[in-house]
């Protein structure tokens, strides 16, 4: 919201710089964006040189056909010669002048000069040139000929308007409707400073006439009061231009004096209004009702607009008028050639309200005010001030009234400990300054009952008996609301302190200490991390959940596995020239539940993609497994679906499950990427960690492996190629006993003496006790019992 | 005893240093240490006849640089010499490439994630994990929203159907947690959120939000301050002041946004705090007794507070980066910077 500063100072007598008020404010009451200047330059004397000129002569200038060349009364010994384009003026007028030497808004200089000839001292200003309006039809003419109270010329335009105003851009939270107006921000400055606050504006001229206009609320939840007040003879027309400066200053576009009033209304008490055209509401009455579904009307600007049973309308004897609190319609609105009006200042519930607004996508001034729930008193100032405002400045006299209400809220009254307030800030303060700055923002404190003896935080505690502004009302119902009413205006006085603790804990979990070292480990092995998206367009799972509403069709589905965007990340990788990609990422995946409607299991994985094909990428793995010591196995996998081809990862937990290697359930894949999904030969990976980190060993104990050296001793055997290395070394260690350290397979050997169809595979092994130094002899059972559990199995021979 | 011829000694030094400074091999260094150092070199005889403090020192400053230009030498040569086994050109040791080891990297968000985590890990709190797919009553009944709120709109949140949706905070696991234990709890919980939010350079549909919960006998706004000051001096810098600015969310009473001073600025004003020598943080505020009563706790007993900050806003801010699509692109060219 635009707070014009001078528009504020009616209420409160500001006169601290316009960055400390902002920076104040910002911190108690609400944030200021920016403090902003409309109109006239002010520096330097500029406003003087804007005066009242009084047109002695005006005649077509003797060099131009379309400019006239005029003589002006400035309030000088002579008059000023002027040459100007607009027509809409003659001899007699009173109008606005900028002399030679004045700064306009845009920064343009006047100087004296000739135009076509004949020497221009100065500009006849439009209301456009003072930034008043937009229009530029013609001059702005402040007085016709011949008007009794037209201003004395070389009168400074200043005295009449306000040339220029500092604004101050707010956003206001959605718990404080009350700071969208002028007299609510007013009144948290007064409190701020300890200024007076003027009483509310506007003073109801007498009524002239008893016309009750009949009002029918058949919603009294949605619409719980609703006062319609009738004028008569109104002569609508442009507004004064100092109400035109306001509206301008609150960021609207001045139309006419009635429809001017009302936003001005608005904008100084935060409760929106409405005028009718009275002539044109059928009935001449007001029923405020539910729509019926498929009602349809046309809102101001010809837009035509269906509601259904939710929305609350204001109608007329024939059917809807208005939607209500957001947008009045095109028939009934105020136009020039009115002359009846029918002024509303209603009362409207803010949630079905901002349905409404959000269903037809129609956010107005009033909307925005009504949805964050306006006071129901705030219609009744508002109302008097519009009376006296429609009374005074469009000549109209004010012939009906009519509120209608059940009767409007009484006041909460909360009792407050002052020392609770103490103890939640964590700063003092006494109980005689909560009181006064309470009393300074509206409320009414009085002395309190001591708590009684049901009392939750002991008996015998003074309070303040707190009562509560009608305006604050649907914020304030309890002591701590009260509580943050004093907080807020302490904030800059908050020390900075820390818990005292007397318990303490605080340490990672064992599952985010492991996550931490699997990032580690793969930035050790050369890898990057990357952050990809949760939702995606398409996942190999057909269960996977999806938003039925999504931001695109490519944020659909809740992924069950990460590859899919590393993929997509290393393609961008390589479209931009980038060598040597290699991208791994944490996150969870959402793998569906058995039940529908139940939250879905959240599981971390690691997913890694490796340039340089499928054995990178096993490296990788290999290189994990071994810094958790997990002792898992490869199986092979010949199709991972659009994963291509590769291995499953395999615990080697007790329960077999028919996998080859026996052990637990498949822990996660490796693969290479088939070569069409990107150029180039990627592995890929993708583990679930609460089963590989299941495999971790989870308390190392030392085993002596100094005292007494290991005996090394490598075997060769030939098997069918259909036999893999894995399972041929799962037997070795079954098969090795207890005294077997270390086994792997160091070389595979084809062709030479081996016949088709068999392999050589060499594996080393080495042994070793806690308790003596082994012989050789020792090395040789081992060995001689391994080779006949691989012959046993694998019909392995020892190859010479 | 044969007197000693007088020497200069300036140009013995300078004479014994350019001579190592030239030497390629060790037999030149060892040549040259003999010449100049040696038991039967002017300096050492000279230095065996000293009576005087003045000659003393002198000759001693001549002897200690000849023998750092004699130290240099062998180094020089003994890293040449290594440089041959390692298979590079000794001639620049230094501007080669040493090998093919890659460098991987952290995401940047990991890394102040750590950060963070850390700083709280070092207050004594626990890091929770939270869930991403909650039900309504854990992302908004429980947190306080009212039924009209506009974060429970379609609009605004990722819904799968009426109860469940995509978590707009980080908070659900501060029920979650509070429901299963009692005060003290200290925990921070990061991770995932959404919002149907327009992307541009500064929002995202998805981010990731960090959030302290801190529930005690006598906690204060103050302790969320200094809470607050002490996390933002180890992100930002030691010199770093925090404000408050009063603020609504429906889950804390009173509530606030905390600003921190400007890193670039000094709280002078600059393009990044807006000229305003502030920039916000997140949000924050005192628990609302209503969650105390939704987990069953004695609000009369116990006060928390609790503050939730986007990781992302702190690398950008941190980092300079200008737009937070760059941190979901996975450009190596962008990741390697960190």
């Amino acid at each position: 919201m635009k707070v014009p500063v001078d528009w504020l100072r009616d209420y409160v007598p500001l006169e601290m710089p316009l960055d400390e008020l902002a920076h104040r404010l910002a911190v108690t009451s609400c944030e200021v964006e920016r403090v902003s200047r409309r109109g006239i330059p002010w520096e330097n004397g500029n406003h003087d040189l804007f005066v009242v000129g009084h047109v002695l002569s005006a005649e077509k200038h003797p060099n131009a056909d379309r400019l006239q060349l005029c003589k002006v009364d400035v309030g000088e010994t002579e008059p000023a010669q002027i040459v100007c384009g607009a027509w809409n003026f003659g001899a007699g007028a009173t109008v606005a002048v900028a002399r030679p030497g004045a700064t306009m808004p845009d920064g343009l200089v006047l100087e004296r000069r000739k135009l076509r000839g004949e020497v221009s001292e100065g500009m006849i200003l439009s209301e456009r040139e003072l930034e008043l309006s937009q229009d530029h039809d013609g001059i702005m003419v402040l007085a016709a000929p011949g008007a009794a109270d037209a201003p004395r010329p070389g009168t400074p335009l200043a005295e009449l308007f306000a040339l220029s105003e500092d604004i101050l851009e707010v956003e206001v939270t959605g718990n404080r409707p009350d700071l969208l107006s002028v007299y609510g921000i007013a009144r948290e400055v007064a409190a701020l400073y300890g200024l007076p606050l003027a009483p509310p504006p506007g003073v109801a001229p007498s009524l002239s006439g008893d016309e009750k206009i009949a009002i029918d609320i058949q919603d009294a939840v949605g619409c719980p009061r609703y006062i319609g007040r009738v004028f008569r003879d109104v002569k609508v027309g442009p507004s004064p231009a100092w109400l035109k400066a306001r509206v301008l200053g609150a960021g609207m576009r001045p139309i006419s004096n009635i429809v001017d009033i009302t936003n001005y209304v608005m904008v100084a008490f935060g409760s929106p209004l409405h005028a009718f055209d009275l002539d044109r509401l059928a009935e001449q009455r007001i029923v405020v009702r539910r729509a019926g579904a498929g009602e349809k009307m046309e809102i101001l600007g010809g837009v035509e607009y269906t509601f259904d049973a939710r929305d609350l309308l204001i109608c007329d004897g024939a059917g809807p008028v208005a939607i209500a609190g957001i947008k009045g319609g095109e028939a009934t609105g105020v136009t020039e050639t009115t002359t009846n009006v029918l002024l509303e200042a209603a009362n409207f519930e803010p949630h079905e309200l901002l349905a409404t607004s959000e269903r037809l996508r129609l956010r107005t001034d009033g909307s925005n005010r009504w949805e964050k729930g306006v006071d129901p008193h705030a219609a009744g100032r508002a109302a008097t001030l519009a009376t006296q405002l429609i009374v005074e400045l469009a000549g109209a006299r004010w012939t009906g009234d009519n509120d209608v209400h059940q009767g409007l809220p009484g006041r909460e009254v909360i009792a407050l400990r002052p020392a609770r307030t103490d103890a939640i800030i964590g700063v003092v303060t006494p109980p005689a300054q909560q009181t006064a700055l309470l009393t300074s923002l509206g409320f009414d404190v009085a002395e309190g009952a001591l708590t009684g003896p049901d009392f939750p935080g002991g008996a015998g505690q003074p309070t303040l008996s707190v009562t509560v502004p009608t305006w604050r009302a649907r914020d304030i119902a309890r002591e701590i609301d009260v509580v943050e009413e004093i907080a807020r205006f302490q904030l800059d006085a908050l020390p900075a302190t820390l818990p005292a603790r007397r318990e303490l804990f605080g340490t990672l979990t064992e599952a985010q200490r492991l996550r931490r070292r699997v990032e580690d480990v793969l930035v050790g092995a050369g890898l990057a991390e990357a952050y990809t998206g949760t939702l995606t367009g398409h996942d190999p799972d057909p269960r996977a959940l999806r938003l039925p509403d999504p931001l695109g069709g490519d944020q659909e589905v809740m992924r069950t596995r990460l590859l899919n965007g590393l993929v997509e990340s290393a393609e961008r990788n390589i479209n931009v020239g980038t060598a040597g990609v290699a991208l791994f990422e944490i996150a969870r995946v959402y793998l569906p539940a058995p039940a529908d409607g139940d939250l879905p299991d959240e599981r971390w994985h690691v997913a890694g993609i490796v340039e340089g094909g499928y054995f990178r990428a096993k490296a990788v793995v290999e290189l994990l497994l071994s810094a958790f010591r997990a002792d898992w196995a490869f199986e092979p996998a010949a199709d991972l679906g659009d994963l291509g081809q590769g291995a499953r990862l395999r615990g080697r937990g007790a329960a077999a499950d028919g996998g080859p290697a026996g052990g637990g359930p498949v822990g996660g894949t490796v693969s290479l990427l088939p070569a069409a999904t990107l150029d180039g030969a990627w592995g890929t990976f993708e583990i679930d960690l609460p089963l590989l980190f299941a495999a971790v060993p989870g308390h190392t104990t030392y085993e002596d492996v100094v005292t007494f050296p290991s005996v090394k001793n490598d075997i060769a055997v030939v098997v069918d190629e259909g036999v893999a290395s894995g399972d041929l070394l799962a037997a070795v260690r079954e098969a090795g006993g207890p005294e077997l350290g270390e086994a792997a397979v160091f070389d595979v050997y084809r062709g030479g003496q081996v016949s088709q169809g068999a392999k050589s595979v060499a594996i080393s092994l080495s042994f070793r006790s806690p308790e003596r130094t082994l012989a050789d002899e020792d090395a040789a059972v081992h060995r001689a019992r391994i080779l006949k559990t691989l012959a046993e199995r694998f019909g392995a021979t020892l190859r010479g | 005893m044969v007197p000693l011829a007088p020497v200069n000694w300036d140009a013995y030094q300078a004479d014994g240093v350019a001579a190592l400074a030239a030497a390629t091999d060790a037999d030149a260094v060892e040549e040259a240490r003999v010449r100049f150092l040696g038991r039967k070199a002017a300096l050492p005889l000279a230095l065996r006849e000293v009576r005087d403090r003045e000659t003393g020192m002198l000759l001693n400053t001549v002897r200690k640089a000849i023998e750092e230009a004699a130290a240099e030498a062998e180094l020089r040569l003994a890293a040449a010499v290594a440089g041959r086994g390692l298979d590079f050109d000794p001639t620049e040791p230094a501007s080669l490439h040493g090998g093919a080891l890659p460098a991987g990297s952290l995401h940047p968000i990991t890394q102040t994630r750590r950060e963070i985590e850390d700083v709280f890990l070092g207050l004594g709190y626990e890091v929770i994990d939270g869930r991403e797919v909650e039900t309504t009553r854990y992302n908004f009944d429980a947190l306080n929203f009212p039924d009209w709120h506009p974060a429970r709109s379609p609009l605004a949140s990722l819904f799968f159907d009426r109860d469940r949706l995509l978590r707009t905070e980080t908070s659900p696991s501060q029920i979650r947690t509070m429901e299963t234990r009692k005060p003290p709890i200290y925990m921070v919980s990061h991770g995932r959120v959404y919002r149907r939010d327009a992307t541009d350079a500064t929002h995202y549909p998805v981010f990731h939000q960090i959030e302290g919960l801190a529930i005690d006998r006598g906690l204060t706004l103050a302790d969320l301050k200094g809470t607050l000051l002490h996390l933002m001096r180890a992100l930002f810098g030691p010199q770093r002041e925090v404000r408050f600015r009063t603020h609504y969310f429906p889950f804390t009473e009173p509530s606030m946004e905390p600003d921190v001073s400007c890193f670039l600025c000094d709280g002078k004003g600059c393009r990044v705090c807006k000229h305003s020598g502030w920039i916000e943080m997140g949000g924050s505020g005192m628990v609302d007794p209503k969650l105390f009563e939704f987990v069953g706790y004695d609000p009369e007993e116990y006060t928390g507070f609790a503050f939730g900050l986007g990781i992302e806003r702190i690398v950008q801010l941190r980092h300079g980066v200008p737009d937070i699509r760059l941190l979901w692109h996975n450009d190596l060219r962008v990741l390697r910077q960190f």
